[in-house]
């Protein structure tokens, strides 16, 4: 592959922080091709005949089309698009990538970040909280901890995106997507086991009854619900629980 | 293990497939049924690389596909088979009689395509593939992930979007 | 009856949390732990506002965003719910008795809000439509355009639901806060925190069992949270 130009300080900045509204106008139709072609225009600006130049518009049009994709990873996406557009590579090359790199980012992302480092985040921060955290602490643990990888991520995507170009799969097989969610899935079940029992102590902590009695049932309803997990989701079930005691403490 | 659920999507390898599937049911392996990327290299990679590590992911022919199913299924994991297209599935349906439900994942809009669910757009050529392959007693519903309520065919060509 | 500026002040946060789900940053500013906990901040009461904010977040666990999936949106029925349990100058045991009612009425909020985010991708699809010519052409002017109107809305959509819950459910406590006397603090405390908790750890489990050796992982996690709890 040839060295990708170089791309002026002021587009790569103009394209990463579009990259955080990429999902501005989701919709069932073309999901969120319009914010691919919207994050990725300043860079398009360079291509031949600039922002008149038939190779613009064309990529316009090419790039606002049905897209779908995690949207953090969708920095990646956007990219290696570019790089292909600024390489001049073929348009049906181009089409085929598109339609092929969906799924594989959608996958990724979802197994890093909604799967992975989102609940380990929450976890972290509900531990904090069990700990005896501030509010603020618990904030800052939470939003803190998870916008460091969030942000780290959108940037690496964008930079390896262009370097990679259409062979961005040689990016995917970076070893923080290919095994980044298995450290985080484990390091999410320690951290999950230890604030679990320690929020319920610590929300009880002024009313000191029958904490065993309490952690007891929690388990017991935890592994009741991951049994029913084909058959319904745990919150609902949650809701309905809820809902009859509320009943019970009105009627009562 | 047989094969747990045979899918037709559009998108392939992505997210509900991989987690929203591939988590409940524990699965060992995808079988991905495509003739073009079972001749692409680059393609393949790609793919490859939005599937865990340890779960295994298959490409196939449609003539592939038929020819090495009974083997799959007696793999020891619960696998997962993925077809990009109504054509490919009803292929797959005709040659194969094991084959009673196809779940129809996400078919996306394109132009020619009208809506049905909010993923699930087909044109005619798609809604009698998918007629075909229930009239050879298959049952086809379309659900995009396990949570989700099943929609079966009847109620899905009556729908328009919703 | 709440302040005219404390509602605004909430419904600005609904708006910047709502916009945050899904159409900018997506720092997560939405989760039930922040937007709660921010809305106790705001009405005087921070914390029966995290305590709101914690028990949402065991729930929220479940609910994680897959694709085109339809998925609850926690932030908006978050900030109502952290309105609801911070009472002004309530003791710990009248938050304590309100605090079932927020939780279920966030999670209530949460399916209503997910479904007026299904009604702003029908809005924004029919926005893209209007330009559909200009899009194909690839003008620019359009993609801006079209990508503008659905994050303006999106942030006008939030706040204004965000306003209703908190108009609707804040009038609620008040009825509620005299009958609700026949249950106690702590009785409302630990169903609404087993409940919580139970939900959590099957969230949790489902994430990390096709991880060899969870189990293992679970337990240390468990035998050091225990310690701690001797310990602290």
């Amino acid at each position: 592959m040839t060295a990708a130009p170089t791309l002026p300080v002021g587009t790569w900045l103009r394209v990463f922080v579009r990259l955080f509204a990429v999902q501005g106008s989701y919709n069932y139709e073309t999901m969120i091709g319009n914010g691919i072609a919207f994050a990725a225009e300043p860079a398009f600006r360079l291509l031949p005949g600039g922002r008149d130049g038939a190779a613009y518009h064309a990529a316009m049009a090419r790039h606002s089309r049905y897209f779908n994709a995690h949207p953090y990873l969708a920095a990646l996406a956007v990219g290696a698009l570019v790089r292909a557009e600024l390489d001049g590579e073929a348009v049906e090359r181009v089409e085929r990538f598109r339609t092929a790199c969906c799924g594989p980012l959608g996958a990724a992302g979802d197994r890093l970040v909604w799967a992975g480092w989102l609940p380990f985040c929450s976890a972290l921060a509900l531990l904090a909280y069990g700990l005896g955290a501030s509010a603020a602490g618990v904030l800052v643990t939470f939003v803190g901890t998870y916008n460091v990888a969030h942000v780290a991520l959108r940037a690496w995507g964008l930079r390896a995106g262009y370097r990679e170009g259409l062979k961005v799969a040689v990016a995917l097989g970076s070893p923080v997507l290919r095994t980044g969610p298995l450290h985080v899935a484990r390091a999410l079940a320690v951290v999950a086991g230890a604030a679990l029992p320690l929020v319920l102590l610590r929300v009880r902590a002024a009313h000191p009854m029958s904490i065993g009695v309490e952690l007891g049932l929690a388990a017991l309803l935890a592994m009741a619900l991951a049994r029913w997990q084909a058959r319904t989701d745990g919150w609902r079930v949650g809701v309905v629980l809820l809902l009859l005691f509320f009943i019970y403490s009105v009627v009562r | 293990m047989p094969i747990e659920v045979y899918r037709i999507d559009d998108r392939l390898v992505h997210g509900q497939v991989v987690v929203g599937w591939g988590q409940p049911l524990a699965l060992g392996f995808i079988v991905l049924v495509d003739d073009q990327v079972a001749e692409s290299a680059w393609e393949q990679d790609l793919y490859r690389m939005g599937v865990p590590p340890e779960m295994a992911v298959h490409f196939e022919s449609v003539a592939g596909a038929l020819s090495r199913l009974p083997a799959y299924r007696l793999l020891p994991d619960p696998g997962l088979l993925l077809a990009g297209s109504t054509a490919a599935m009803r292929a797959l349906v005709e040659g194969d009689p094991d084959i009673r439900h196809v779940n129809v994942g996400g078919l996306h809009h394109r132009a020619g395509r009208s809506p049905r669910l909010r993923f699930v757009f087909l044109d005619a050529a798609e809604e009698a593939d998918l007629r075909a392959m229930r009239a050879r007693g298959v049952e086809v519903s379309a659900q995009d992930v396990p949570g989700a309520v099943p929609v079966p065919l009847d109620d899905l060509l009556t729908r328009s979007g919703g | 009856m709440m302040e005219p500026g404390t509602l605004l002040m909430l419904t600005a946060l609904g708006a910047i949390v709502g916009l945050d789900f899904v159409s900018f940053p997506q720092a997560m500013l939405s989760r039930p732990l922040v937007a709660a906990t921010l809305a106790g901040a705001v009405c005087g009461n921070t914390a029966a506002g995290l305590l709101a904010g914690v028990l949402l977040e065991c729930f929220a666990l479940e609910t994680m965003p897959f694709g085109a999936s339809r998925y609850p949106e926690w932030g908006p029925a978050s900030v109502a719910a952290g309105a609801v349990a911070a009472v002004p100058g309530a003791d710990l045991d009248t938050t304590a008795r309100m605090l079932p009612f927020a939780v279920l009425a966030a999670l209530a909020g949460s399916m209503i809000g997910g479904q007026t985010l299904v009604w702003l991708r029908q809005f924004n699809l029919s926005v893209a439509a209007r330009y559909r010519d200009e899009l194909a052409a690839g003008d620019a002017s359009a993609v801006r355009s079209v990508q503008w109107t659905g994050l303006v809305i999106d942030f006008g959509r939030a706040g204004a639901v965000t306003a209703i819950f908190v108009l609707a459910l804040v009038p609620a406590r008040e009825a509620l806060l005299g009958g609700l006397n026949a249950v106690s603090g702590p009785l409302s405390l630990a169903v609404a925190g087993v409940l919580a908790v139970g939900v959590g750890g099957s969230a949790v489990w489902k994430v990390v069992r096709s991880v060899k050796g969870y189990r293992w992982y679970l337990a240390a996690g468990l035998a050091a949270g225990s310690a701690a709890a001797v310990l602290l």
